[in-house]
């Protein structure tokens, strides 16, 4: 069978629409259902040419915009250059946050991380920080010679997620729910984690607008689970009415509309009634995809005791796995508190801690599962660091501006080439020079993975086609993928 | 891709004997064809026209070219390259190209052969042209339902009876009001037989104040409105008089020009009044950022171009926003058009940061009530007190004559370093990493931190800048007990964008509940913590006025008795007492701690302050007005008194003789007067709402440059003010500004803004309007469904002085929009979304609508208009969740009692968490100008009406109105409900369906007391104790069920 075929039977929506009465009824369901790509010209039908690896993202944004060159990109000859300053020749005149563009001086902070190698590629790792995760190095492609144009937070985390540093555009989530459809009917298509990080030093914001369906039509946001009272707003029942109470309230509910349905005679009624069942249903699956209690020791032996914690990043972590697991397509987690404009040395380590055996839980899990074939894992944040410190510096402590010149992403599973690395910066990692790859391009890419040519994967907006990768050219990045 | 549903019947009908002597027209049925596939490389933008080929112009279609014929030969299709490459079997000949992946439908391709063959008749795009009213079609005596009718019978449809009266009723109050009838008003329709009852309806609907709210509301997506910055830390603005504004404006039936002009340039009418003052909050509703390290001109630019853009989406209907980068790829909007109407935003006195305070300036302050009064009063009384004092300071002249000539700033110095001097650092060096001291009256170094920067202009030569990571650690010093008296000094300079919040000097140890003293500021709130345990255990003194205004040099002196109470602090700024409020006055442990004293944090981590700072000070005892004074004026007084006498301003010499005479009690006593009057103005000006206004520059003109591929570092040549080049021109006489642009937003040959604003009316009330991208008039828009309608509403709205209340009488009043809803198969498949009205409007309500009804439904509803937003019911840690830490706005406090059950319109806009049950039904985060809603269908909205507190607490007082009206019968509490949430009784039907689950949920509650209490008691207004709870819950549920139809959901 053809793999394109094969996927299309694979979808949910099928086995809904057959069950359909009538037509216009169908489509509004089909809205409901974030499936409104059933028509065969359908931007995303006419978009999917390559059989998808990827059909499912689990995409941890670590906001902030960690740094490179302590965790994966050792530039041991800083050693000699440490309190000298940047040469000219190096940041020929690039623009700069307002917050060091005063400085008189650029010294050079080398990081004061150890560095050692890993698997089959040999991959140099931050030897201190990563002990858990350097052991996935097999698994997972690495790209040193990520760039982007954004300098400060709010453009550059905008444009990480929708390819717009403006805000308004569809954020990845939002284009993976319009183009791949459904495979769970009773949760959402694309969820959102904030993990709660321990070290609060230098939080960023983040905010609704990085998951919203921008022009797509609204089922396609994001919808944030949450770590303290109900996962999904209003998912539970007032106080004082049990299942019985809600089923019965449904029951009459549905009658009433149904009696109102022959009357009116609006196709609608029928979405109205579809969409409380599904609500129904979705009351019913939430409890038991956050309830952890039935997951055994073994589970947490490998995510660390703390993805116990609802908030944690190791929690999000395990809660990704089980998502993805029941079929949800996107899930983007986002983990605070990578802005390290000081004290590198007093937070790097937080961070780790936070992220790293989580990391390693989730790959592994995913994998012995046989879910990673399947599941693109994807790290990173959005811009790297400064070579130089902001403020003063010492062998033992320094901060990093902002950098969007260079800086590391990673990504493993779903048709990803594991043990790669690709890209190389200069020996201030602050200039690229081997196969740089643009934000577009890294979109590009992963819609690739998913099936999609980013340029044909499109919706009506303003009388354009527009798409997530803009009106720019971009390149997929070939020699990371299986 | 054919937009013409005639056009389609036409092509793929079997009626083609009728539809062959229709005629193909250009901008109906050809153009949206060409703009789909051509214009992406034969447009208006030269950037990426290939072959200088372009069918955005007639000449492009006509005209010759040199090396070939002109594509398109009049009445000749197989003769026009047009044609016949559309129609190539070639690949490399075939247009659109294969790589663009479009292809021409063959109906599509039939429609531009008969065009040619019909003469290729031409027309520039229609919404360019200055609309003219068109003759009203016979066949009914409403001008709508005439033009509606011409085109039904042409699809050969009929039109829908009437609405049944109480649906009439329902619909025409929900869309003139927002909500729903009262029974009462309901009945008294149904029984007025008078043939204008249903016109007198309306217009006692449109008398009603909710009329203006309802208005209000859809304006203010337009506007963009919301209660924070939107940016970053996204801290409160306050602006909400603005919107008060819109509502009143609708009220009082402001007509729409003079909206307009108030709205974009009201502060440059002659002698503008508050009111059209306030209405420039239009574009100050923008959002705006603060984050650090953002670029000035960077943010300015993108204010601008939000401006820009919205004007153009609500008055001219175009996506200006194509142009930012380049010349529009469809609409003749050149990129150089963009810039020069950036030039009319770009000379206000905005600053480019918000500085994440409510008021960022240019704002207007509106005292209310005495506050006027004693605004108005304080200059003359401060005046009058100025001129006591300089009377008696005259007095004391001659003794100051002396002392003037003699005084040297050394003796004024030395005189500071009294034997309760603890130790002083001036942190002058401007080099280096050692502070020069005293300690107990001998020199002393202090390491300073290897990163410390040096700001060069300080107080007294370079100050040091400490910030996170180079905070100034100064040991032992500070160490005192709650029972010793001490004073502490410093001068500090605070950036306008840096934290919220942090510790100027610090002895303090976090980690250990606060223990220990500091110096703090809070946004422009200077405080002074002595703690032993906080919060529980402590003195907190604040400055309740704006003693720490960031940007500028400020002296801060703290005294404190020893006495252990709040009362025995006092704050200097300036050398001037300040009036504080106590806020903690509870301090009963030690104040010790480990901790050294630390310049620039508080110890055990965070509350970094970055900024500028010198000369600390620390004495034991409490310090005179006169010592604090001294040490304040201190870097002044070295100034002037270096200068001869002779040489001295007179405004130093007055400062010299305020120094001299603050000896003098009664000199003392008139300044603590002046003080206090400037005390009491800022403070009634703190407490008095302010709203957001624009203010234009007095000594400069608007300009802007043209920034290539919109980057803002990219700026090109310099534009004047302007507007769009392919449109009318600026009136004659219309200045330069942001009036000339309001003028020509609203003057008669402007071909848009009325008919775009009537479209938007029409959507408002009919759910699409007559042109469904109601945003987008452009080449690249949607058709309109009744062009001549269209354009008969425009001018008729615009030649009646653009008269809003008369045109959505107009629009309520026509047969068309009295229409029955109710579909039949036929309908369906002939007219599936409604576009040719052959029904009436039926669509699920927007979200605050959504609220409001249940509110209104269940008597819960609060009337009053308009005030400060409000913060009802929401799910814990909506703001949290996205809040930066420091934000004003990271912790949803809620509202109690009225406040809860206001409209939907005054609840608290917080831009990146909306409220969260309203987004649920698509209610825009309003970061941008939102023209069209969404209007989608998910379960997450069920879980909102049948769970949020909102919805069961009306649910809860819908039955309890019931049961107190009706007693114990069943029937007449069913009908009591049916009729508030309804507006009629219930069908026979439907009655044992609600009486089935009655039955079973009263049995239930019964059972389960415990569960009947638990629900009734949800929510914070109080369930009626006389009503036993299993039957109220029972009741609850059953009106649960009535607000959670689909009929009560919809319009």
């Amino acid at each position: 069978m053809h793999p394109i075929q094969d996927f299309a039977t694979y979808e949910t929506r099928r086995q809904f629409f057959t069950r359909g009465k009538n037509a216009l009824g169908m489509a509004a369901l089909a809205s409901l259902l974030g499936n409104d790509s059933s028509a065969a010209d359908h931007p995303a039908k006419v978009a999917m040419q390559y059989a998808p690896k990827a059909k499912r993202v689990i995409y941890l944004h670590m906001v902030g915009g960690p740094s490179q060159m302590d965790l994966f990109d050792p530039k041991p000859e800083m050693e000699n250059w440490f309190d000298k300053d940047l040469p000219e020749s190096i940041r020929k005149g690039q623009r700069l946050t307002t917050m060091t563009s005063g400085q008189k001086r650029f010294p050079i902070a080398p990081s004061k991380y150890k560095f050692a190698q890993y698997g089959k590629s040999g991959m140099w790792l931050n030897s201190e920080l990563l002990p858990w995760f350097s052991k996935c190095t097999d698994d997972v492609a690495f790209i040193r010679s990520m760039f982007t144009e954004a300098i400060n937070h709010e453009p550059a985390i905008t444009m990480m997620q929708t390819g717009n540093q403006l805000s308004g555009r569809p954020c990845l989530g939002a284009w993976a729910s319009y183009g791949l459809g459904t495979a769970n009917a009773d949760l959402p298509t694309f969820v959102v984690l904030v993990a709660e990080p321990s070290n609060k030093e230098q939080i960023q914001a983040i905010s609704g607008k990085l998951w919203s369906s921008g022009f797509l039509p609204g089922q396609h946001a994001g919808v944030a689970f949450r770590s303290k009272g109900d996962p999904i707003l209003y998912i539970n029942n007032p106080p004082g009415v049990s299942t019985d109470v809600r089923r019965n309230t449904l029951d009459g509910i549905k009658v009433l509309n149904e009696q109102n349905a022959a009357i009116v005679g609006d196709p609608e009624i029928h979405t109205r009634i579809a969409q409380y069942e599904m609500a129904f249903r979705m009351q019913a699956s939430v409890p038991d995809l956050t309830d952890f209690s039935k997951e055994p020791a073994s589970t947490f032996d490998l995510y660390g005791q703390d993805a116990k914690k609802p908030g944690t990043f190791a929690n999000t972590a395990l809660l990704s796995r089980r998502l993805s697991e029941r079929g949800v397509r996107f899930v983007q987690v986002y983990h605070n508190n990578w802005d390290h404009h000081s004290n590198v040395a007093g937070r790097m380590p937080d961070q780790c801690k936070d992220v790293d055996q989580p990391i390693y839980g989730l790959l592994t899990d995913l994998k012995s599962r046989g879910l990673l074939d399947e599941t693109l894992v994807l790290w990173g944040g959005e811009f790297g660091r400064t070579i130089y410190s902001q403020g003063g510096v010492t062998k033992a402590n320094y901060g990093r501006d902002h950098h969007p010149r260079c800086f590391t992403m990673w990504a493993a599973g779903g048709g990803i080439k594991g043990g790669t690395v690709y890209g190389a910066t200069d020996e201030f990692s602050y200039n690229i020079v081997e196969n740089p790859v643009h934000v577009r391009d890294l979109h590009a890419t992963l819609l690739q993975l998913m099936g999609f040519d980013h340029t044909r994967l499109s919706f009506k907006w303003q009388g354009l086609d527009a798409r997530l990768t803009g009106v720019e050219p971009a390149k997929i990045v070939k020699d990371i993928l299986a | 891709m054919i937009r013409n549903p005639k056009l389609l019947l036409l092509l793929l009908s079997p009626l083609t004997a009728t539809a062959a002597e229709e005629r193909v027209l250009f901008n109906r049925d050809v153009r949206p064809l060409i703009a789909e596939y051509c214009y992406h490389c034969h447009g208006p933008d030269p950037g990426s026209r290939k072959e200088g080929i372009r069918f955005d112009r007639e000449e492009g279609f006509f005209g010759k070219r040199e090396d070939s014929e002109p594509a398109v030969m009049k009445g000749h299709p197989e003769k026009s390259p047009l044609y016949t490459r559309i129609t190539s079997t070639d690949s490399d000949e075939v247009m659109p190209p294969p790589k663009e992946h479009k292809t021409m439908k063959p109906q599509e391709i039939a429609v531009l052969k008969k065009w040619i063959e019909q003469g290729a008749e031409w027309q520039p795009h229609w919404a360019f042209i200055a609309p003219e009213k068109p003759a009203v079609p016979a066949g009914a005596p409403h001008p709508v339902d005439a033009f509606i009718r011409e085109r039904l019978t042409t699809a050969g449809l009929k039109p829908s009876p009437q609405a049944d009266k109480r649906t009439l009723a329902r619909r025409v109050s929900l869309d003139v009001t927002g909500l729903p009838p009262t029974p009462e008003m309901v009945d008294s329709f149904v029984n007025d037989a008078a043939p204008d009852a249903y016109e007198r309806l309306v217009d006692k609907l449109l008398a009603s104040p909710s009329y203006g709210e309802h208005r209000g509301r859809f304006w203010l997506d337009a506007a963009r409105y919301g209660d924070t910055h939107g940016l970053h830390i996204d801290n409160y603005r306050e602006i909400w008089p603005y919107r008060d504004w819109v509502i009143n404006a609708f009220n009082r039936n402001q007509h729409f020009d003079e909206f307009t002009v108030e709205q974009i340039a009201g502060d440059l009418l002659t002698k503008p009044t508050r009111e059209q003052l306030i209405a420039t909050g239009f574009h100050r509703c923008n959002i705006t950022t603060a984050e650090g390290g953002t670029i000035p001109e960077e943010n300015l630019a993108n204010y601008a171009k939000d401006r820009v853009e919205t004007t153009s989406w609500v008055w001219l209907g175009l996506t200006s926003n194509c142009a930012v980068c380049h010349d529009h790829k469809f609409d003749p909007i050149a990129q150089k058009d963009f810039y020069a109407m950036t030039a009319f935003f770009r000379n206000t006195t905005q600053f480019h940061s918000d500085k994440n305070v409510r008021d960022t300036a240019p704002v207007l302050v509106l005292p209310q009530g005495d506050d006027a009064k004693r605004l108005d009063a304080i200059p003359a009384e401060a005046a009058a007190t100025g001129a006591k004092l300089a009377e008696r300071q005259k007095a004391i002249g001659a003794e100051f004559g002396k002392w003037q000539a003699t005084a040297k700033a050394e003796v004024i110095e030395n005189a500071t370093y009294t034997k309760t001097l603890i130790a002083q650092v001036s942190l002058n060096e401007g080099t280096g990493n050692t502070a020069k001291g005293v300690v107990a009256g001998k020199p002393q170094a202090f390491a300073l931190p290897p990163n410390l920067v040096w700001k060069p202009e300080g107080k007294s030569g370079p100050a040091a800048q400490v910030a996170d990571g180079s905070s100034i650690d100064l040991g032992a010093l500070g160490d005192f007990e709650k029972d010793q008296a001490f004073s502490a000094s410093v001068w500090f300079f605070r950036p306008g964008a840096s934290n919220a919040a942090g510790g100027i000097l610090a002895k303090m140890d976090k980690t250990e509940g606060y223990r220990g003293w500091d110096i703090f500021y809070a946004g422009n709130e200077i405080a002074v913590h002595i703690v032993n345990n906080w919060p529980g255990d402590g003195l907190k003194v604040s400055t309740s006025d704006e003693a720490g205004k960031p940007d500028q040099w400020r002296h801060i002196a703290v005294t404190y008795d020893g006495s252990g109470k709040a009362k025995g602090v006092s704050i200097y700024v300036n050398g001037r007492l300040r009036k504080t409020k106590i806020e903690s006055d509870k301090l009963k442990g030690t104040i010790r701690t480990k901790l050294p004293l630390m310049v620039g944090r508080r110890g055990g981590g965070g509350e970094v302050f970055t900024g500028a700072v010198q000369d600390v000070r620390l004495y034991s005892g409490v310090l005179s007005l006169k010592q604090v004074l001294a040490i304040s004026e201190l870097p002044d007084l070295r100034t002037i008194l270096a200068k001869p006498v002779q040489g001295r301003t007179p405004e130093e010499k007055q400062r010299l003789l305020a120094f001299f005479s603050s000896g003098d009690p009664q000199s003392n006593e008139l300044q603590a007067k002046v003080a206090a009057l400037e005390t009491e103005k800022a403070e009634i000006q703190k407490r008095s709402p302010v709203t957001h206004i624009q203010m234009e520059k007095v000594d400069s003109q608007p300009m802007a440059r043209l920034l290539s591929r919109g980057q803002y570092d990219q700026p090109k040549e310099e534009l004047k003010p302007g507007v769009i080049g392919a449109l009318h021109p600026m009136p004659a006489g219309a200045p330069g500004n942001r009036l000339g642009l309001a003028q020509w937003l609203v003057a008669k040959n402007n071909p848009l803004t009325a008919r775009v604003t009537v479209n938007r009316f029409w959507q408002e009330i009919f759910g699409t309007g007559i042109v469904a991208s109601s945003s987008d008039f452009g080449i690249m828009g949607e058709a309109p469904s009744h062009p001549a309608l269209l354009d008969w509403l425009a001018v008729d709205f615009r030649d009646n002085g653009w008269d809003v209340k008369r045109l959505i009488r107009q629009l309520v009043t026509s047969e068309t929009y009295q229409q029955s809803s109710n579909v039949t198969k036929e309908l369906i498949e002939r007219d599936p979304d409604n576009r040719l009205l052959s029904r009436g409007p039926r669509f699920r309500m927007e979200a605050e609508m959504v609220r409001d009804y249940a509110l209104a439904a269940s008597g819960l509803l609060s009337p009053k208009i308009g005030g400060p937003s409000v913060r009802p019911y929401q799910p814990p840690g909506v703001w949290e969740a996205v809040a930066m830490p420091g934000s004003d706005t990271g912790n949803y406090k809620r509202d109690t009692g009225e406040a809860l059950y206001r409209r939907s319109m005054y609840t608290f806009w917080k831009r990146s968490a909306p409220p969260a049950s309203l987004e649920v039904f698509n209610a825009p985060s309003r970061e941008v100008c939102t023209i069209r809603r969404e209007r989608t269908n998910t379960p997450l909205q069920a879980l909102v009406t049948l769970n949020d507190p909102q919805f069961v607490e009306s649910a809860r007082n819908l039955a309890q109105l019931a049961l107190r009206s009706c007693k114990e019968d069943a029937k007449a509490t069913l009908d009591f409900m049916a009729r508030r949430v309804l507006s009629r009784s219930l069908r026979p039907a439907e009655i044992p369906i609600l009486e089935a689950s009655h039955a079973a949920l009263f049995a239930r509650y019964t059972q389960v007391p415990a569960d009947a209490t638990a629900l009734i008691t949800f929510g914070e207004s109080k369930a009626d104790p006389a009503l036993p709870p299993p039957q109220l819950a029972a009741w609850t549920m059953v009106a649960t069920q009535l607000l959670n139809l689909d009929e009560t959901l919809n319009k």
